[in-house]
């Protein structure tokens, strides 16, 4: 009996462009997705959590103008910027808005003396700690982490607050500081040209002998 | 010259196109599949890295990115209030705080208000401008930046107030120019602010106490500056200046 012989069919020519191709579009690809697809700029930046209460910043930080420190009142003493208590919206809507609906969960607090359940937007990793008083104090502005949160409706957030972000500036601190006098004021500087913006800054860095550490225990320790 | 290109690319890409015709039609479709699914991730990652997300951060690698410790204002499911953070126990005060001066932390010697600041805060021009600072912040979006009470909360209320909306009810924040606002002594206007006063509400837990009364100096150098007595200024009454008994006279 005869074997009969096996001759390969004619398509797997093709075998060996295919593998090379194969063979360089994968790497590339999975490098594009790694890059792009887990950076914060994909799985951080844009979160714009449902609060409990849709409170408008662009409402009352941009139209009316309340100064950042009106709520956020401990952000030149401590680390942390507090999300203000129940009372100080009541400072205000004790009067205003009383019956509105949105604002239902504000006066359930009230008189529950249970907080309210704020989402936080911005959650840094557990092991950097970072220190607003450190920054505000020192004339760096709200708006360099934060963004123009006096024109977002529903607060998002604006920058990746990865590592890699915090040290661009810590290494090149110009044009993010100014006046300590203005960091909320975020629509500030906005009318200056990119020379005129670092040369303020760099003014102010020098008065205020502003030199960022790079020192890895400056924020993991 | 072009032809003759023309030619060499079509006898090369000629065994390659009869190859692929010999090629059977499922590996032909495995092929189009798999690349058109290939094209899904890089279509999200353009998605979230352009658009808004209400859903919870995805971090693939968390490293210690979340650790079992309580960071500020989180909840802890422990305490029956569910905070993490503990509230000052009932009749509690920090170590640095009221021990009996009631100068400082009332604005109340001897049982009455005090006229004079606590001596331990040096009232110079560095705690009147930290007052005015202060005073911006949390006082002139009622009271105005002048403090006639004409603050944008005030106008913003008044016309709620004209349009019904939701039950706004407001009453008008005080003149801080007025009389009786400005005769009252500096431990009263503390005790205003530490604890509200009609409609106004407490600012005593939102103001730290120094801040407080930087305010108040602040609010005494606004005062002055509407209030002023001319014969204060050397040589004012050679001034031109507007006779006030012709006020109301209509000239």
């Amino acid at each position: 009996m005869t074997q009969q012989r096996f001759t390969f069919p004619r398509w797997t020519n093709l075998a060996l462009p295919a593998i090379i191709i194969v063979g360089v579009t994968t790497p590339l690809y999975i490098a594009v997705v790694v890059a792009y697809g887990f950076s914060p700029q994909a799985t951080d930046v844009g979160y714009m959590p449902e609060q409990p209460i849709p409170f408008s910043h662009q409402l009352h930080a941009g139209e009316l103008g309340l100064d950042c420190r009106y709520c956020h009142n401990t952000v030149e003493e401590t680390a942390h910027a507090a999300i203000p208590p129940t009372e100080t919206c009541m400072n205000c809507h004790a009067q205003i808005h009383p019956q509105s609906e949105n604002l239902q969960p504000l006066y359930e607090s009230y008189t529950t003396g249970n907080p309210i359940e704020w989402v936080r937007v911005h959650d840094l990793a557990q092991y950097s700690y970072f220190d607003h008083s450190a920054h505000v104090t020192r004339g760096v502005s709200c708006v360099e982490c934060h963004g123009r949160v006096d024109t977002m409706e529903v607060v998002y957030q604006k920058e990746t607050l990865s590592m890699g972000w915090c040290l661009q500036c810590h290494r090149n601190p110009d044009p993010h500081v100014r006046n300590p006098n203005l960091v909320t004021q975020l629509d500030w500087g906005l009318d200056m040209s990119a020379a005129e913006r670092i040369a303020d800054s760099a003014s102010w860095r020098k008065l205020n002998n502003l030199n960022p550490s790079q020192d890895c225990s400056t924020c993991h320790r | 010259m072009t032809n003759l290109i023309k030619q060499i690319i079509d006898d090369l890409m000629k065994p390659v196109f009869e190859d692929l015709r010999a090629t059977p039609l499922w590996i032909k479709w495995v092929v189009i599949v798999i690349t058109c699914a290939a094209t899904i991730p890089l279509a999200l990652i353009f998605r979230s890295r352009t658009s808004y997300s209400d859903k919870p951060k995805i971090h693939f690698i968390q490293n210690m990115d979340n650790q079992p410790k309580f960071v500020s204002q989180e909840p802890n499911a422990l305490f029956l209030d569910g905070r993490a953070m503990r509230p000052k126990i009932k009749g509690t005060i920090a170590q640095d705080g009221m021990a009996g001066n009631t100068h400082k932390f009332m604005g109340i010697i001897d049982g009455a208000w005090a006229d004079t600041y606590p001596p331990s805060l040096t009232v110079d021009r560095d705690f009147i401008r930290r007052g005015q600072e202060r005073f911006n912040i949390y006082c002139a979006p009622c009271h105005g930046i002048g403090g006639f009470g004409d603050g944008i909360i005030h106008k913003r209320a008044t016309q709620l107030v004209e349009t019904g909306v939701n039950g706004t009810s407001w009453v008008a924040p005080k003149n801080l120019h007025e009389e009786v606002v400005r005769e009252q002594p500096v431990g009263q206007l503390f005790n205003s602010i530490t604890n509200g006063i009609r409609t106004m509400a407490a600012y005593g837990s939102q103001i730290p106490v120094d801040d407080r009364w930087a305010i108040i100096s602040y609010m005494e150098a606004l005062q002055v500056s509407q209030n002023a007595n001319p014969d204060s200024v050397e040589g004012a009454n050679a001034l031109p200046h507007k006779d006030s008994s012709n006020e109301g006279s209509g000239e």
